[in-house]
């Protein structure tokens, strides 16, 4: 209890700084508030209007009031409008939220579903030519950049043999389920291809330190299957770095799959940022980057929990200490 | 996330020479463990093998990403047109050229023009210019910014990390809090951010549009992870018999730090930079793609592969896939190197 209550503590603490640092970054801008100003008046600015840009944006408080103001809003979802278009932030983040979501799961879950299986398999059969197969293919995979990925498949799989056409728009997996794979197939196999490589590494190293426990032997010993052994006494206890990545992935696949998102025409977070920063709208930044970091922060502390599930042995090392 | 090392790297190490050995003089039943000595010492071999080729392939491309204006297997785009004068005229004059597949493609499809001439080891661009000159010139940017990127966030790093992992307290309480935050951005959006940042329309970065942006960003980016690395290792370090022995003997704290951590911690830092320099190269492809890297009519892999994209739908698959496997090579070259480097001084990457 103590450990949550700490690890809490710590995330809490996460948060407070990441949501300051993005609260008061306007003040930082190169070229200081002239710039968002200009931006949401145009030029020759009235004395009041530009008065009125910054007192909307909080520019003239202390930043200690700007942020606990800033937190109000962005609790409250009211999150206001783009500098130049006028348009909801708060829409078009939620319009964006899902997509990088889906694309975020299924990459996941692609890879998740391919790597343990090789990963037990070349643990059981450690250096067979299964395992040196897996193994040296997982090392040039984690070589793959996505932009190069992405434009391979593309090559194969859209051009040439015009299996899936280019640019598959995004559907809601409700409306029109086999379009929305279609668009997704992919972008998520290209997210999918490093993850597995880095998942079947990791698991792959752990599973051979676990298969040499006495427990297993024991196992072993008593005549459990081999199956038995390998997927419910062994793949728990060598959980422990998989689940880790896992957690760490889903922050970076929200917002960093910029160029995936681009490549395959899809308006998930990453793209909305990126946009965001290229036609300078601060404001929509500063929101986009706190729900990206807030999730990631999220996710690290229910993984950190999740230790306690994995393993009951850093369950009673945490209620010593 | 601090897991003991010990009990995975025991386990690796007594697997990979001992166990064989061991079952075979005793043991009739065979555990989990396959037995695979004769396909060890072929592994051993690969693996000596590939390390070669990898080290060749950076000789290579180091060499010629220096030298690729006067070196004699390089086209100098003004080899393949009829004058100087017809190649220095921009980039219309190369029209003549544009968009021919690599020599060896033969089973190149391009359904718009028929049958095109073939030219060159990679073909060419949309310009016209060879691929080939300009993949290793990218490499030249490529090798040129990670390498710088990867010095200073070394330097940085190490000494954010020595002096958490030395000094802890409230020094690292700071230090560690404010890696995690940096952390808990999605690094290439970080890295948008900064180098956007630097470039802003309205200092004067923006219109000469330098290197250094690129290179503080990704400075930054290497930052966290090497300093959590090395954090981690100074710990491990300082309460060994050794340095408490020089602290006892009234050895300051940045004598213990450099003179008696830092040598020990240099084999990790080294396969580790190598690992760096691999991500780092991928990180300024990744700004590069997007627009984001040096300025146009210098050559960067990135920049190369987005381009080609637009080319690649319409059947002209080599202007994006030409560059994407040079850069492909090289960063598998490296990793490969990084690898060996860790098994070597058998230390484990930390930090995936």
């Amino acid at each position: 209890m103590r450990y949550v209550l700490r690890k809490f503590a710590q995330t809490v603490f996460v948060v407070v700084l990441v949501t300051l640092l993005t609260s008061v970054a306007l003040r930082f801008l190169p070229g200081g508030t002239d710039v968002l100003v200009a931006l949401k008046t145009g030029p020759g600015a009235t004395k009041e209007q530009a008065q009125k840009v910054i007192t909307d944006l909080g520019l003239d408080k202390p930043w200690y009031t700007q942020y606990f103001s800033w937190m109000k809003h962005f609790v409250t979802g009211d999150w206001g409008a783009t500098l130049q278009s006028n348009t909801s932030i708060a829409s078009a983040v939620k319009r964006a939220l899902p997509i990088s979501a889906y694309l975020m799961v299924y990459g996941q879950l692609l890879a998740l579903f391919t790597a343990v299986p090789v990963a037990v398999w070349s643990a059981y059969r450690h250096n067979s030519r299964f395992d040196r197969i897996a193994t040296t293919s997982a090392f040039g995979m984690l070589s793959l950049p996505n932009y190069i990925v992405a434009p391979v498949l593309m090559y194969f799989v859209s051009v040439q043999r015009k299996w899936i056409p280019y640019p598959s728009i995004y559907t809601s997996l409700f409306d029109d389920p086999v379009a929305h794979f279609k668009a997704f197939v992919l972008p998520s196999i290209t997210i999918a291809l490093p993850l597995f490589a880095g998942y079947m590494r990791l698991l792959r190293a752990d599973m051979i330190a676990t298969l040499q426990s006495e427990f297993i032997t024991t196992a072993r010993a008593k005549g459990v299957s081999t199956r038995n052994i390998l997927f419910r006494h062994a793949l728990r206890p060598s959980m422990f770095s998989l689940v880790t990545a896992t957690a760490v992935n889903v922050g970076a696949l929200m917002g960093g799959v910029v160029i995936v998102e681009q490549f395959f025409l899809l308006n998930g977070m990453g793209r909305l940022t990126v946009e965001s920063i290229f036609s300078r709208e601060y404001p929509s930044v500063q929101y986009a980057v706190v729900v990206l970091a807030l999730i990631y922060v999220a996710v690290n502390f229910v993984a950190d929990m999740a230790y306690a599930w994995i393993d009951p042995r850093v369950r009673a090392r945490r209620a010593i200490g | 996330m601090d897991r003991p090392e010990g009990s995975r790297e025991k386990g690796d190490r007594l697997n990979m020479s001992d166990i064989d050995v061991m079952l075979d003089d005793n043991a009739p039943v065979v555990p989990l463990i396959d037995e695979a000595a004769p396909a060890k010492v072929r592994v051993r071999k690969r693996g000596r093998v590939t390390k070669w080729l990898a080290i060749s392939w950076m000789v290579f491309i180091t060499v010629s990403s220096i030298g690729a204006e006067s070196l004699p297997y390089i086209n100098h785009s003004c080899d393949q047109f009829a004058s100087i004068g017809e190649c220095t005229t921009a980039t219309h004059a190369n029209i003549r050229l544009a968009e021919r597949p690599p020599a060896w493609a033969g089973f190149s499809d391009s359904p718009q023009k028929g049958e095109p001439a073939r030219f060159g080891l990679m073909g060419t661009d949309k310009n016209g210019f060879d691929l080939f000159a300009r993949s290793l010139l990218g490499a030249r940017t490529s090798l040129i910014i990670a390498g710088l990127a990867i010095t200073f966030g070394l330097a940085i790093g190490t000494l954010l990390g020595m002096i958490a992992g030395y000094f802890r307290g409230w020094v690292d309480v700071v230090i560690e809090n404010l890696t995690n935050v940096l952390l808990s951005f999605p690094a290439l959006l970080l890295a948008i951010f900064f180098v956007t940042f630097f470039n802003d329309p309205s200092t004067a970065a923006a219109t000469t549009r330098p290197l250094w942006p690129v290179v503080v960003s990704l400075v930054i980016l290497s930052i966290p992870p090497l300093t959590r690395l090395v954090r981690a290792n100074t710990i491990a370090y300082a309460q060994r018999d050794f340095v408490v022995a020089a602290r006892s003997l009234g050895a300051k704290g940045s004598r213990v730090l450099f003179r008696e951590i830092l040598p020990n911690i240099v084999p990790t830092l080294l396969s580790f930079a190598l690992t760096g320099l691999a991500l780092l190269i991928v990180a300024e492809g990744a700004l590069a793609f997007l627009g984001l890297s040096v300025e146009a009519p210098v050559p960067t892999w990135g920049r190369m592969i987005a381009t080609g994209a637009g080319p690649l739908r319409e059947g002209s698959w080599w202007i994006s896939l030409m560059p994407a496997f040079m850069m492909f090579l090289t960063v598998l070259a490296i990793n490969l190197l990084g690898d060996v480097l860790a098994q070597r001084f058998n230390t484990r990457e930390a930090i995936s």
